[in-house]
């Protein structure tokens, strides 16, 4: 009971987060110099097809109305006609949506999971050997400059060893193949994923490596570790059972805070390794200032951004009672 | 060191400077004692000397200006000679002063960034935890809503409406994207220090609000704010330094991201390792010592972080 209405609490918060960020890009798009219809209707189309999309999006409305249009415009799905595909934003974005969260999510799953068991060893191991390589290696893995680290593994995993694709998703020769299977082409796709995915991996885990780590050490000062130990349990027990599931708590928070640096970096990354997903259609059209592109791929991406954080609070919940009351 | 704090103690000599002394004494002694804390100074001041030394390549010869220096001989990215200590880019500029110069901007812009975000957020959070109540909660809700916003995608969005945004304009962009986090840490401080006595005698005698915000409570949220400065040093540098690479930077600037882009666009990064180096190493490790400075200060800050050594 208590879970559901902490759920509505965040989700209506979230709701109103989005309806500002909304509005704002809405007014952005109508204060920036420059005629605003020119931003959502391509100047090349022929006048008559121009004509039919602006009354369609209600351009030709007061800017009131048109704010009414723009909402109703994006609920329903009608971004308008990307300048440089030609074609609806919506099909172009229904089909790099995908791509963006099976990068990202498996990115920040892999990348909490390596670092929350890295750093129960690290605190376990507090002072010794271990610890000093794992907390170094992790600083420093940690601060390396992502765009810079992307071109460095393609440089060497995909140029120079030649283990990897260098660009794209997909391998032509695989997917023109009718004899080529399902398995075939999943495995095809992860092998063009392996170097983006280890890339945001190698950036990630450092963080969460080292917020383990402390919140352990913290941890293993608790009373009731003291207690687990003086009923006799073994030492792992006391690691694995007792001190490790509370000391990834904050763990958990910062997945939540660091979740717009992630997507960010989610989007450098695609636009290094040519990954078509959302991130890299945002940069491309922003360079080709392709409008009405730009702003649908801004938009998803704050809502994936919002949707990941309900995810990340709920999830915080349902480990940490403590958090519902 | 000791003996300038020691000079310093023995000119003013109210109980409360040399109080402040002592602490500064000890904080620097553990500091010290930090070897990351050591690390991280020497590192930085690596990176000063770079920034300082920017000033000379031009001056020897025109060729060597980082931006507009080309030199004659070369028409296309040749690797290191004598002439060029790194080699030059795709039209004859020498990297190497192009390096020095991206030192220059990226303290600029970090530092300026840090600055401004600091300030921003130490006073929102400051007012925030004073007020209490409405204002909190308003003020609060308002950093959520900015922290959720990705500050690389926001800004590249803006640039695409406004046009190539310039080197400040950048700046302040970062800093008013990044003061929801220390606006917290310092909220949290002062609702603590709102408790403490000290908050009550000043009010008992008749401080405003203002005052006791700006005179009471400051000078006991700043040191964590400077703690904070270092994290956000890091940040607005490997944000700017990203947009560069991206495309977006300002076009008028050198910096290590925008180097990393003409090396990316122009198809060298296979063929030239000694451009496609170095400008990462740098953007790596200055990003490494600030944050390596701040978990020393951390430590100046918190003692339980403090290793048994440096407990003595």
């Amino acid at each position: 009971m208590e879970m559901k209405k902490f759920i509505l609490k965040r989700g209506i918060e979230i709701v109103i987060i989005f309806f500002v960020i909304l509005t704002t890009l809405f007014l952005l798009f109508h204060m920036a110099p420059g005629d605003p219809i020119s931003r959502m209707i391509d100047p090349t189309m022929n006048p008559e097809d121009a004509q039919q999309l602006i009354s369609e999006l209600g351009l030709d409305q007061p800017v009131w109305t048109q704010y009414l249009y723009y909402l109703k415009n994006f609920f329903t799905g009608h971004f308008g006609v990307s300048f440089h595909y030609g074609r609806p934003v919506l099909e172009i974005i229904g089909k790099r949506l995908p791509n963006t969260i099976i990068l990202f999510t498996s990115s920040i799953i892999l990348s909490a999971l390596v670092g929350i068991f890295m750093g129960k060893i690290a605190a376990w191991h507090k002072g010794k050997k271990t610890d000093t390589f794992m907390t170094v290696g992790a600083l420093v893995l940690h601060t390396l400059f992502l765009p810079w680290l992307a071109l460095i593994f393609i440089w060497v995993f995909a140029y120079k060893v030649g283990w990897f694709p260098l660009t794209g998703i997909i391998s032509a020769e695989v997917w023109t193949n009718p004899n080529a299977g399902f398995l075939l082409k999943t495995l095809d796709v992860l092998h063009h994923m392996a170097l983006p995915l280890f890339t945001l991996f190698v950036i990630h885990f450092g963080s969460y490596l080292l917020i383990m780590r402390s919140s352990m050490l913290e941890t293993l000062r608790e009373d009731y570790i003291l207690t687990a130990r003086a009923k006799g349990l073994e030492e792992k027990t006391v690691r694995n059972h007792h001190a490790a599931p509370n000391a990834a708590l904050p763990v958990i928070t910062s997945i939540g805070l660091s979740l717009a640096f992630s997507i960010s970096g989610g989007a450098i990354t695609e636009t290094v390794f040519t990954w078509p997903g959302i991130g890299r259609e945002l940069v491309f059209s922003v360079s080709n200032s392709d409008y009405p592109l730009a702003q649908a791929s801004f938009l998803l991406i704050a809502l994936i951004v919002l949707l990941s954080n309900l995810v990340v609070d709920v999830l915080y919940a349902y480990v940490d009672p403590r958090i519902r009351y | 060191m000791s003996e300038a704090i020691a000079k310093i103690s023995t000119r003013k000599k109210t109980p409360a400077t040399s109080y402040r002394t002592e602490r500064l004494k000890e904080n620097w002694h553990v500091f010290r004692e930090s070897l990351l804390g050591k690390l991280g100074l020497i590192l930085l001041s690596i990176f000063a000397l770079m920034a300082l030394c920017s000033f000379i390549p031009p001056l020897i010869d025109p060729m060597y200006n980082p931006m507009s220096g080309v030199d004659p001989l070369v028409s296309h990215s040749v690797g290191p000679s004598f002439r060029h200590w790194l080699g030059t880019d795709f039209i004859g500029r020498d990297i190497f002063s192009q390096l020095l110069g991206g030192a220059r901007i990226a303290f600029m812009v970090g530092i300026s960034a840090a600055f401004m975000s600091i300030f921003i957020g130490t006073i929102i959070g400051m007012v925030a935890g004073y007020a209490g109540k409405t204002v909190d909660s308003l003020l609060m809700r308002f950093a959520d809503m900015i922290m959720v916003m990705p500050t690389l995608l926001v800004v590249l969005i803006l640039s695409s409406l406004f046009g190539q945004l310039n080197i400040w304009t950048i700046v302040l962009l970062i800093a008013l994207f990044r003061w929801p986090g220390v606006s917290r840490v310092i909220r949290a401080q002062t609702l603590s220090l709102k408790q403490r006595p000290f908050i009550d005698a000043a009010r008992v005698a008749g401080a405003s609000h203002f005052r006791i915000i700006f005179k009471h409570i400051t000078p006991n949220v700043l040191p964590l704010a400077l703690l904070y400065m270092t994290f956000r040093v890091t940040s607005a540098i490997i944000i700017e330094a990203a947009l560069a690479f991206l495309g977006f930077g300002d076009p008028g600037t050198v910096s290590w991201g925008m180097m990393l882009q003409w090396v990316w666009k122009t198809g060298n990064m296979f063929q030239a390792p000694y451009w496609l180096l170095p400008p990462g190493i740098c953007i790596s490790l200055i990003t490494l010592s600030f944050y390596m400075l701040g978990r020393a200060m951390d430590e100046v800050l918190d003692p339980r972080l403090r290793s048994v050594k440096q407990m003595r």
